[in-house]
């Protein structure tokens, strides 16, 4: 940096030409200045002038010093001096080639990236919870599909929607899932062998769980571990198919004891689907959540079915036979805050989503409000705060002339650039989430 | 009512020349030039303003204004640094900066030399 000295006669000479008055009267008020700055300052004034700064006295303590040469020790007066503070206006003019620069915290920029990975692991099960729900769909679809029987399918599941008030129509729902048994009981039990690998999303399991446990306590056959049904389930899969007798079956659903396990098993049906019409209603993008329900209350019943047929090929065998019952209520309860735990977790996580697809939706440049000319000390990110009122959102004008720009940090001069019209919420400076989008782009293209 | 009334001209007196003795601002320095050039507050005013947009630019071309008998401006670069939050130990870039700096002449340390301490 060459430092040229101005003069006061330059100054003089300056100020003349500028205010168009005569060198001596120029050269009078400065004098006259710089003599009232003096005298202010030597009442023990502070002296301020606009946009300029403040003079102010500042005392030095006096101290003692030692002479160099000789040893000897010297006693410094205090004495007095002149402190400018330069004002607001002129620290921001004079620093403006710097403006740009910001602090950078070094090891909260660490923090930080913990924090974005943190993120991606959150989002990660999120998507892989949404790739399930669609495979499920699309079973729920084959399943349809070669069912005879997937109009009673739809009426059974539109009849235990009104069975959250009326218990009446409880016992008329037994009658059509016979329907649906009687009519697609082997293929059903065939697509949810097909199923089970598959279904591995969290609400899946506690809902099993708990219509085991209304089994074990209501049915005395049905009163062994979970572990143990899954063993049976997997070991007389195949078999299932080949022995299963389809009179007694359905004898056995007209006891009376079976006919309170349905109870049970349709009260939670109907909570369970009522939360799901309830999630439909209020909140559309539950749509998904919704369909998962539905697989889950079909994939359940054939499961309890599954379950009794499986109960009565081993009550002839003793050794599984343990008496482990849980209070029906407990678990029942605990499904249900589970449920709408998930409800939440998912209407909460909806919203903040909306933004991650506007930020993971390719950006396509098609209007552009302006373009500017790049000149020696122009650098996108002022141009960016210009336009934007944010410098972190440079990014977004480097994408919008990438193959003007090879390097960001270094553009050739006279480069002419177009400024892209953004998305308001892209932009948003009072949203911190914006902000961390431009910053981790900024990441991308500067590393 | 005059007993009243003198008490508040008595207050408003003291709390002015308390104010007059701390700080002078633009406004009384524009009135004390006027008084001593003899010109009008607005001539002045003008001409301050001109004289501060004149230096402002000087020193935004990183220039050195030398005023005899006064001192220099001259604007300072500032390096990058790192600085430590004594509480967290967060490490801080402090990216470099531009500031004005003011030096006073000898000529007005001398001045100022004589000048007794008080406080």
């Amino acid at each position: 940096m060459i430092k040229e000295k101005i003069s006061s006669q330059e100054i003089i000479d300056l100020v003349a030409s500028k205010a168009s008055v005569s060198k001596r009267a120029a050269e009078e008020f400065l004098k006259v200045m710089i003599a009232s700055i003096e005298e202010a300052l030597m009442a023990g004034e502070v002296v301020k002038i606009k946009n300029f700064g403040t003079f102010k006295l500042l005392w030095n303590e006096p101290r003692k010093s030692v002479n160099v040469q000789t040893g000897e020790e010297i006693k410094i007066n205090g004495y007095y001096k002149v402190g400018f503070v330069p004002d607001a206006v002129l620290k921001e003019q004079v620093n403006e080639p710097f403006a740009h620069l910001e602090p950078v915290e070094l090891d909260g920029e660490i923090k930080k990236n913990e924090l974005i990975d943190e993120a991606d692991l959150v989002s990660d099960p999120l998507r892989l919870f949404n790739e399930q729900a669609s495979e499920i769909k699309n079973l729920i679809s084959e399943i349809q599909a070669l069912s005879a029987n997937s109009n009673v399918i739809a009426e059974e599941e539109k009849k235990i929607q009104k069975t959250e008030v009326e218990n009446e129509i409880i016992n008329e729902i037994p009658q059509n899932t016979q329907e649906l048994i009687d009519g697609s009981n082997e293929e059903d039990l065939d697509l949810v062998d097909i199923e089970e690998p598959v279904k591995t999303e969290p609400s899946h399991s506690p809902l099993k769980s708990s219509f085991e446990n209304t089994i074990d306590d209501k049915e005395q056959p049905l009163e062994k571990t979970t572990d143990n049904e899954e063993q049976t389930i997997e070991n007389t899969d195949s078999k299932l198919l080949s022995e299963l007798p389809s009179t007694p079956y359905l004898a056995n659903i007209h006891s009376t004891k079976k006919k309170k396990v349905w109870l049970w098993v349709l009260i939670i049906i109907a909570i369970v689907s009522g939360l799901g019409v309830g999630s439909y209603i209020f909140y559309p993008p539950a749509k998904e959540f919704s369909a998962q329900t539905f697989a889950n209350c079909q994939y359940s019943i054939a499961k309890v079915t599954e379950n009794i047929s499986i109960s009565d090929m081993i009550n002839s065998v003793s050794k599984w036979f343990t008496p482990a019952p849980k209070p029906v209520s407990k678990a029942v309860t605990i499904v249900i805050p589970k449920d709408t735990n998930e409800l939440d977790s998912i209407n909460q996580t909806l919203p903040v989503d909306s933004l991650q697809v506007l930020f993971e939706t390719p950006r396509v440049y098609t209007d552009f409000i302006a373009s500017e000319r790049i000149t020696p000390g122009n650098r996108l990110t002022i141009i960016s705060k210009r336009y934007y009122g944010s410098k972190d959102f440079w990014v977004y004008i480097f994408e919008a002339n990438k193959e003007r720009i090879s390097n960001p940090d270094n553009i050739a001069v006279g480069t002419l650039i177009r400024i892209p019209k953004l998305d308001k919420r892209l932009i948003d400076t009072a949203n911190p989430r914006c902000l961390e989008k431009a910053k981790e782009l900024h990441d991308i293209y500067i590393r | 009512m005059p007993i009243p009334d003198i008490i508040l001209n008595l207050n408003c007196f003291t709390i002015h020349e308390k104010i007059a003795y701390e700080s002078m601002n633009n406004k009384e320095l524009i009135a004390s030039m006027a008084l001593k050039m003899n010109a009008p507050k607005s001539v002045v005013a003008v001409l301050l303003e001109t004289t501060v947009a004149t230096c402002t630019e000087l020193l935004i071309d990183a220039k050195t204004i030398g005023f005899q008998s006064f001192g220099n401006f001259e604007v300072r670069k500032k390096d990058e640094r790192l600085s430590v939050h004594p509480s967290t130990q967060v490490r801080t870039l402090i990216p470099p900066k531009l500031v004005v700096n003011f030096k006073q002449s000898n000529i007005l340390k001398d001045k100022l030399k004589d000048l007794p301490h008080h406080d």
